[in-house]
């Protein structure tokens, strides 16, 4: 499904890509683990085109699509959740899934409001992520974790073949991890989901496959009980995580 | 009837005002009150289509006057050269040409944002007053274009000052009923969505520099408009339409009145041109009055008198 090849991007001096070569399977959910500053971030920025690779290519689907624009790239089927809520704050939870919907078909209908099926959508989506009675409030009064579900939902709302998942559970509680993490196993398994998250838990539940990154190379890639077994992977950061 | 009384209460207004020289004709003011309100709707139109741009795509455009007055001198020209003051034809002139210019312009300041978007449109907006002002044989250069006709439709004549000014005040009031169209379309949310979170909706898949350009071409082809009805008004076009003071006018008036409503723009365009026109026969130093206005206006109610009208109605209701 999506593809990377040898992928390197420089800050200045700064190396945070080393070479990266990726390869997710159609309908594999992968999770992409590491510590703080292995280039987990920067891999998903170029992924969805937000940054481009100072080289090595990305392909989505066989076609590749390195230097993409972001909107381009979503009109391919790759959908994200960002790490940091990127709401519409002044518009009502329905008006942000409608605006998502609304991208399939375009925004060029200044004299038509919304049709009744892309709001009935949106209502199905705010359903599918437990926002039903949320649906007229403003994005900027949910609570955090309501704002990750309308981030779910957004994402959603552009029918993914791909979609990558930037930290979904971070600064939750326990329970709304829980809740956010049931909701993301129980999507369709033809969705091909990229996730990079700290919590193992949420990691070890949802992943089929993990790759570990350190200090902007792939030092491990595996089921999650041959990345538990690596020893190096321990050393890095999974030891530090447990102890 | 909740959605009756509203449309019944907007009909009446809409009769009201184009009516206004008839029933005001016993006032002994009554041609100075509909000259300067027939101004007043045109700046209006220009704040309408500014804040197209400023309120609802969150684009500060500095140089509106471009297309503004590049409608002005488009329709004056078109009706001169070839012999014909058709109504349509100036407005079609009007609005094409300025579409022109703000798709050239836009081509390139779209891909700024906030100040340096601002600085751009500013500097353009510069060009195309140097060029107003140095291409005589077309513009009349510093003098101008005096003696603009007045258009005329299927034997219908707006030389008389109260046509003219219900053909403006027509064509203010489809401007309202357009603006208020898109602001709830697809297209008006997009445009929403665009000033909120430009990123997320890149991320949407849409091509947010391709929806600024339409914005900013939709929103100069509207400014033309209004410049063709003050190049008839006036029977004049000068290097004033398309100068910096002139965006600042409507720019102010956006502010003033409150960005992202339908009424604030109009309301703020009022507000300027009685601060401009009316108050400076009553006061002295009347000119400063709008200077420190706007000064109060962006530190203490950047929601303009519209935005405070509104926080001060539900504060009361509730």
């Amino acid at each position: 499904m999506i593809e990377t090849r040898d992928l390197r991007r420089e800050f200045g001096g700064i190396t945070a890509l080393a070479g990266v070569s990726l390869t997710v399977a159609d309908g594999e959910r992968r999770a992409i683990i590491g510590p703080n500053g292995a280039g987990k971030t920067t891999l998903f920025n170029i992924l969805t085109g937000e940054l481009e690779p100072t080289s090595g290519e990305v392909s989505i689907a066989g076609e590749d699509v390195t230097r993409r624009r972001p909107h381009e790239l979503a009109r391919r089927g790759l959908a994200r959740m960002y790490q940091r809520n990127e709401l519409f704050d002044p518009l009502s939870a329905r008006e942000n899934v409608a605006l998502a919907v609304g991208a399939v078909t375009g925004p060029y209908r200044p004299f038509t409001s919304p049709p009744a099926r892309d709001l009935d959508a949106a209502d199905a989506l705010l359903d599918r992520v437990g926002l039903t009675d949320r649906r007229g409030a403003l994005a900027k009064v949910l609570s955090h974790g309501e704002r990750r579900q309308l981030e779910l939902a957004l994402a959603l709302a552009q029918r993914p073949r791909l979609l990558l998942l930037d930290e979904p559970t971070a600064g939750m509680s326990p329970a709304e991890t829980a809740r956010i993490t049931e909701l993301i196993d129980s999507l369709d398994r033809a969705l091909t989901i990229v996730i990079v998250e700290h919590d193992m838990d949420v990691v070890f539940r949802l992943a089929e496959r993990i790759t570990v990154l350190h200090e902007g190379r792939i030092i491990a890639e595996g089921t999650p009980a041959e990345v538990r077994a690596d020893t190096q992977v321990n050393e890095v950061y999974l030891g530090k995580v447990v102890a | 009837m909740r959605r009756i009384v509203p449309i019944g209460a907007a009909l009446i207004a809409a009769a009201a005002l184009v009516t206004f020289p008839t029933w005001s004709s016993g006032w002994e003011s009554s041609r100075y009150a509909t000259t300067i309100l027939r101004d007043m709707l045109v700046l209006a139109i220009l704040a309408l289509s500014l804040d197209l741009l400023v309120g609802s795509a969150g684009l500060p455009s500095l140089g509106h006057a471009a297309f503004f007055g590049g409608g002005g001198y488009a329709a004056a020209i078109a009706a001169q050269r070839l012999a014909n003051d058709d109504l349509l034809l100036g407005l079609g002139a009007a609005a094409l040409v300025a579409a022109f210019l703000a798709l050239v312009i836009g081509v390139f300041a779209v891909r700024a944002a906030g100040i340096f978007f601002l600085m751009l449109t500013l500097a353009f907006a510069q060009m195309v007053f140097a060029l107003a002002f140095q291409a005589t044989d077309i513009t009349g250069g510093s003098n101008g274009l005096s003696g603009v006709h007045r258009p005329t439709l299927l034997g219908l004549d707006f030389n008389a000052p109260d046509a003219l000014f219900q053909l403006v005040a027509a064509v203010f009031l489809i401007v309202v009923a357009l603006m208020w169209r898109i602001r709830s379309s697809t297209y008006g949310r997009a445009l929403v969505g665009l000033r909120e979170n430009e990123r997320r909706m890149r991320a949407l898949g849409y091509d947010t520099t391709r929806l600024k350009l339409s914005a900013f071409v939709l929103a100069g082809a509207i400014a033309g408009v209004g410049g063709a009805l003050s190049g008839w008004s006036l029977r004049f076009v000068s290097t004033n339409d398309v100068g910096v003071a002139r965006s600042v006018e409507a720019f102010v008036a956006v502010l003033i009145g409150g960005t992202s409503t339908l009424l604030g723009p109009v309301v703020g365009a009022f507000v300027v041109l009685y601060l401009e026109r009316v108050l400076p026969s009553a006061i002295p130093f009347a000119e400063t009055v709008l200077g420190v206005v706007f000064i109060v206006f962006v530190l203490a109610a950047r929601q303009g008198i519209v935005g405070l009208a509104r926080t001060a109605y539900e504060r009361v209701r509730t």
